[in-house]
Protein backbone atom coordinates (compact mmCIF):
# COMPACT_ATOMS: atom_id res chain seq x y z
CA UNK A 1 0.00 0.00 0.00
CA UNK A 2 2.92 2.34 1.05
CA UNK A 3 4.68 1.56 -2.38
CA UNK A 4 1.63 2.87 -4.05
CA UNK A 5 0.84 5.96 -2.36
CA UNK A 6 4.24 6.99 -2.94
CA UNK A 7 4.02 6.36 -6.93
CA UNK A 8 3.78 9.18 -9.07
CA UNK A 9 1.51 8.02 -12.37
CA UNK A 10 3.25 8.97 -15.75
CA UNK A 11 6.63 9.41 -14.26
CA UNK A 12 7.56 6.62 -12.37
CA UNK A 13 6.98 2.67 -13.55
CA UNK A 14 4.24 0.98 -11.47
CA UNK A 15 6.63 -0.97 -8.97
CA UNK A 16 2.91 -2.02 -6.80
CA UNK A 17 2.68 -4.67 -9.76
CA UNK A 18 5.20 -6.77 -8.27
CA UNK A 19 5.02 -10.23 -9.71
CA UNK A 20 2.24 -9.56 -11.12
CA UNK A 21 3.57 -8.31 -14.14
CA UNK A 22 2.53 -11.15 -16.42
CA UNK A 23 -1.26 -10.39 -16.43
CA UNK A 24 -0.71 -6.84 -18.45
CA UNK A 25 -0.48 -9.17 -21.51
CA UNK A 26 -4.56 -9.25 -21.27
CA UNK A 27 -4.69 -5.12 -22.00
CA UNK A 28 -1.89 -5.64 -24.41
CA UNK A 29 -3.45 -8.32 -25.87
CA UNK A 30 -7.32 -6.61 -25.65
CA UNK A 31 -5.83 -3.11 -27.07
CA UNK A 32 -4.08 -4.95 -30.55
CA UNK A 33 -7.08 -6.70 -30.97
CA UNK A 34 -9.36 -3.25 -30.61
CA UNK A 35 -6.75 -2.12 -33.44
CA UNK A 36 -7.21 -5.59 -35.55
CA UNK A 37 -10.90 -5.50 -36.17
CA UNK A 38 -10.98 -1.84 -36.36
CA UNK A 39 -9.34 -2.44 -39.30
CA UNK A 40 -9.63 -6.28 -40.84
CA UNK A 41 -13.29 -6.57 -40.50
CA UNK A 42 -15.29 -5.85 -42.83
CA UNK A 43 -18.31 -4.58 -41.38
CA UNK A 44 -18.39 -3.00 -37.65
CA UNK A 45 -21.37 -4.96 -36.57
CA UNK A 46 -20.66 -7.01 -33.69
CA UNK A 47 -17.37 -5.66 -33.37
CA UNK A 48 -16.77 -5.66 -29.58
CA UNK A 49 -17.82 -9.22 -29.87
CA UNK A 50 -15.28 -10.47 -32.33
CA UNK A 51 -12.41 -8.23 -29.94
CA UNK A 52 -13.66 -10.23 -27.14
CA UNK A 53 -13.40 -13.48 -28.72
CA UNK A 54 -9.68 -12.39 -30.15
CA UNK A 55 -8.17 -11.41 -26.98
CA UNK A 56 -9.85 -14.61 -25.15
CA UNK A 57 -8.23 -16.69 -28.33
CA UNK A 58 -4.63 -14.81 -28.01
CA UNK A 59 -4.58 -14.58 -24.39
CA UNK A 60 -5.41 -18.55 -24.18
CA UNK A 61 -3.01 -19.34 -26.69
CA UNK A 62 -0.01 -17.44 -25.04
CA UNK A 63 -1.14 -18.66 -21.79
CA UNK A 64 -0.84 -22.39 -23.37
CA UNK A 65 2.63 -21.19 -24.27
CA UNK A 66 3.95 -19.77 -21.23
CA UNK A 67 2.30 -23.07 -19.11
CA UNK A 68 4.45 -25.41 -22.10
CA UNK A 69 7.53 -23.68 -21.27
CA UNK A 70 7.29 -23.79 -17.33
CA UNK A 71 6.58 -27.55 -17.95
CA UNK A 72 9.55 -27.82 -19.76
CA UNK A 73 12.04 -26.17 -18.05
CA UNK A 74 10.82 -27.35 -14.15
CA UNK A 75 10.03 -30.53 -15.03
CA UNK A 76 11.40 -32.43 -18.36
CA UNK A 77 14.90 -30.30 -18.42
CA UNK A 78 16.01 -31.82 -14.42
CA UNK A 79 15.05 -35.24 -16.18
CA UNK A 80 17.61 -34.83 -18.83
CA UNK A 81 20.82 -36.65 -17.46
CA UNK A 82 23.76 -34.51 -17.73
CA UNK A 83 26.70 -36.91 -18.38
CA UNK B 1 -10.06 -16.55 -48.03
CA UNK B 2 -12.23 -13.44 -47.99
CA UNK B 3 -11.52 -10.24 -49.37
CA UNK B 4 -11.86 -7.24 -47.57
CA UNK B 5 -14.62 -4.93 -49.15
CA UNK B 6 -13.85 -1.83 -49.16
CA UNK B 7 -10.02 -1.74 -49.71
CA UNK B 8 -9.44 -1.73 -53.82
CA UNK B 9 -6.20 -1.18 -55.79
CA UNK B 10 -6.80 2.67 -56.80
CA UNK B 11 -5.00 6.08 -56.20
CA UNK B 12 -2.66 6.15 -52.59
CA UNK B 13 -4.62 8.45 -49.93
CA UNK B 14 -0.77 10.02 -49.12
CA UNK B 15 -2.58 12.80 -47.22
CA UNK B 16 -4.82 10.53 -44.96
CA UNK B 17 -1.90 8.38 -44.04
CA UNK B 18 0.02 11.71 -43.15
CA UNK B 19 -2.96 12.61 -40.96
CA UNK B 20 -2.66 8.95 -39.40
CA UNK B 21 0.54 9.67 -38.20
CA UNK B 22 0.09 12.66 -36.66
CA UNK B 23 -3.14 11.52 -34.94
CA UNK B 24 -3.86 7.92 -34.98
CA UNK B 25 -6.67 6.60 -36.67
CA UNK B 26 -7.30 10.51 -38.29
CA UNK B 27 -6.94 8.88 -41.53
CA UNK B 28 -9.55 6.91 -41.53
CA UNK B 29 -11.55 9.35 -40.24
CA UNK B 30 -11.08 11.40 -42.93
CA UNK B 31 -11.63 8.77 -45.50
CA UNK B 32 -15.31 8.63 -44.15
CA UNK B 33 -14.58 5.17 -42.11
CA UNK B 34 -15.19 7.05 -39.01
CA UNK B 35 -15.90 4.57 -36.40
CA UNK B 36 -12.97 2.76 -38.18
CA UNK B 37 -11.19 5.59 -36.89
CA UNK B 38 -12.12 6.35 -33.73
CA UNK B 39 -11.88 2.68 -32.92
CA UNK B 40 -7.99 2.08 -33.68
CA UNK B 41 -7.52 5.97 -32.17
CA UNK B 42 -9.00 4.23 -28.64
CA UNK B 43 -6.53 1.26 -28.90
CA UNK B 44 -3.73 3.23 -30.21
CA UNK B 45 -3.79 5.68 -27.68
CA UNK B 46 -5.00 3.88 -25.27
CA UNK B 47 -1.51 1.30 -25.33
CA UNK B 48 0.39 4.29 -25.47
CA UNK B 49 -1.00 5.76 -22.40
CA UNK B 50 -1.01 2.39 -20.38
CA UNK B 51 2.76 2.02 -21.21
CA UNK B 52 3.90 5.26 -19.95
CA UNK B 53 1.41 4.94 -17.23
CA UNK B 54 3.18 1.54 -16.39
CA UNK B 55 6.49 2.27 -17.10
CA UNK B 56 6.45 5.81 -16.77
CA UNK B 57 7.76 8.46 -19.21
CA UNK B 58 11.33 6.64 -19.65
CA UNK B 59 10.04 4.16 -21.53
CA UNK B 60 10.33 6.47 -24.58
CA UNK B 61 14.19 8.07 -24.87
CA UNK B 62 15.33 8.40 -27.95
CA UNK B 63 18.89 8.54 -27.02
CA UNK B 64 19.47 5.72 -24.41
CA UNK B 65 16.79 3.04 -26.34
CA UNK B 66 16.92 4.31 -30.29
CA UNK B 67 15.93 1.37 -31.63
CA UNK B 68 12.95 0.88 -29.80
CA UNK B 69 11.93 4.62 -30.15
CA UNK B 70 12.19 4.01 -34.25
CA UNK B 71 9.00 1.39 -33.79
CA UNK B 72 7.42 4.11 -30.67
CA UNK B 73 7.52 7.04 -33.01
CA UNK B 74 5.44 5.69 -35.30
CA UNK B 75 2.02 6.10 -32.82
CA UNK B 76 3.17 9.82 -33.96
CA UNK B 77 3.58 12.97 -32.09
CA UNK B 78 2.71 11.43 -28.98
CA UNK B 79 5.94 9.46 -28.38
CA UNK B 80 7.79 12.75 -29.52
CA UNK B 81 6.10 14.44 -26.75
CA UNK B 82 6.85 11.53 -24.07
CA UNK B 83 10.77 11.79 -25.30
CA UNK B 84 10.61 14.92 -24.39
CA UNK B 85 9.03 14.84 -21.18
CA UNK B 86 11.57 12.25 -20.49
CA UNK B 87 14.29 14.57 -21.53
CA UNK B 88 12.90 17.53 -19.83
CA UNK B 89 11.69 16.61 -16.73
CA UNK B 90 13.52 13.46 -15.37
CA UNK B 91 16.88 13.87 -17.07
CA UNK B 92 17.56 17.39 -16.43
CA UNK B 93 16.61 16.64 -12.31
CA UNK B 94 13.16 18.98 -12.27
CA UNK B 95 11.46 15.82 -11.08
CA UNK B 96 13.46 13.53 -9.04
CA UNK B 97 16.69 14.00 -8.26
CA UNK B 98 20.15 13.03 -9.90
CA UNK B 99 22.46 10.72 -8.63
CA UNK B 100 25.78 9.46 -9.59
CA UNK B 101 25.98 6.02 -11.42
CA UNK B 102 28.87 3.85 -11.66
CA UNK B 103 30.89 5.60 -14.76
CA UNK B 104 31.71 3.10 -17.91
CA UNK B 105 34.85 4.65 -17.84
CA UNK B 106 36.55 4.86 -14.82
CA UNK B 107 38.56 7.86 -15.79
CA UNK B 108 35.27 9.75 -16.66
CA UNK B 109 33.24 11.38 -14.62
CA UNK B 110 29.99 9.40 -13.15
CA UNK B 111 26.67 10.56 -14.95
CA UNK B 112 24.50 11.53 -13.15
CA UNK B 113 21.16 9.76 -14.01
CA UNK B 114 17.41 10.10 -12.42
CA UNK B 115 16.04 8.49 -9.04
CA UNK B 116 13.50 7.92 -10.80
CA UNK B 117 14.77 5.46 -13.30
CA UNK B 118 14.59 1.51 -12.40
CA UNK B 119 15.18 -1.58 -14.14
CA UNK B 120 11.71 -2.98 -13.09
CA UNK B 121 9.85 -5.47 -15.41
CA UNK B 122 7.27 -2.34 -14.81
CA UNK B 123 9.80 -0.48 -17.07
CA UNK B 124 10.10 -2.85 -19.82
CA UNK B 125 6.55 -3.39 -20.37
CA UNK B 126 5.88 0.21 -20.46
CA UNK B 127 8.45 -0.22 -23.33
CA UNK B 128 6.46 -2.90 -25.10
CA UNK B 129 3.01 -1.40 -24.99
CA UNK B 130 4.44 1.96 -26.63
CA UNK B 131 6.62 0.02 -29.09
CA UNK B 132 3.00 -2.62 -29.90
CA UNK B 133 1.37 0.76 -30.25
CA UNK B 134 3.71 2.65 -32.42
CA UNK B 135 3.88 -0.55 -34.74
CA UNK B 136 0.23 -0.89 -34.81
CA UNK B 137 -0.32 2.47 -35.68
CA UNK B 138 2.19 1.85 -38.54
CA UNK B 139 -0.30 -0.70 -39.73
CA UNK B 140 -3.41 1.67 -39.88
CA UNK B 141 -1.07 4.22 -41.82
CA UNK B 142 -0.62 1.42 -44.69
CA UNK B 143 -4.70 0.84 -44.15
CA UNK B 144 -5.69 4.18 -44.23
CA UNK B 145 -2.92 4.63 -47.83
CA UNK B 146 -4.88 2.01 -49.61
CA UNK B 147 -8.81 2.38 -47.92
CA UNK B 148 -11.28 3.25 -50.75
CA UNK B 149 -13.36 6.85 -49.49
CA UNK B 150 -16.53 6.26 -48.02
CA UNK B 151 -17.91 8.74 -50.17
CA UNK B 152 -17.39 7.58 -53.54
CA UNK B 153 -16.29 11.54 -54.48
CA UNK B 154 -13.15 10.96 -52.31
CA UNK B 155 -11.87 12.06 -48.67
CA UNK B 156 -12.35 15.41 -47.61
CA UNK B 157 -11.55 17.39 -44.61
Amino acid sequence: MSAFLAWVPFLQPMTVLGNGWWLLMVPLVFGVAVVHRAIQDPSMDGYWRRVLRLTVKANAVLGSLALAIYLFVYFVIPLLRAD
Amino acid sequence: MTQQSDSVDGPLNWFPALMGWVLPGLGQVLLGHRQRGFRAMGGILGMFLAGVLVGGVDCVDRREDALWFYAQAGAGPVAFAADWANSALLKTGKVGRLIPSPPPNPRLPPPQITSFKTVTMSNEIGTLFCFTAGLMNIVVILDALRRQPANPKGWSA
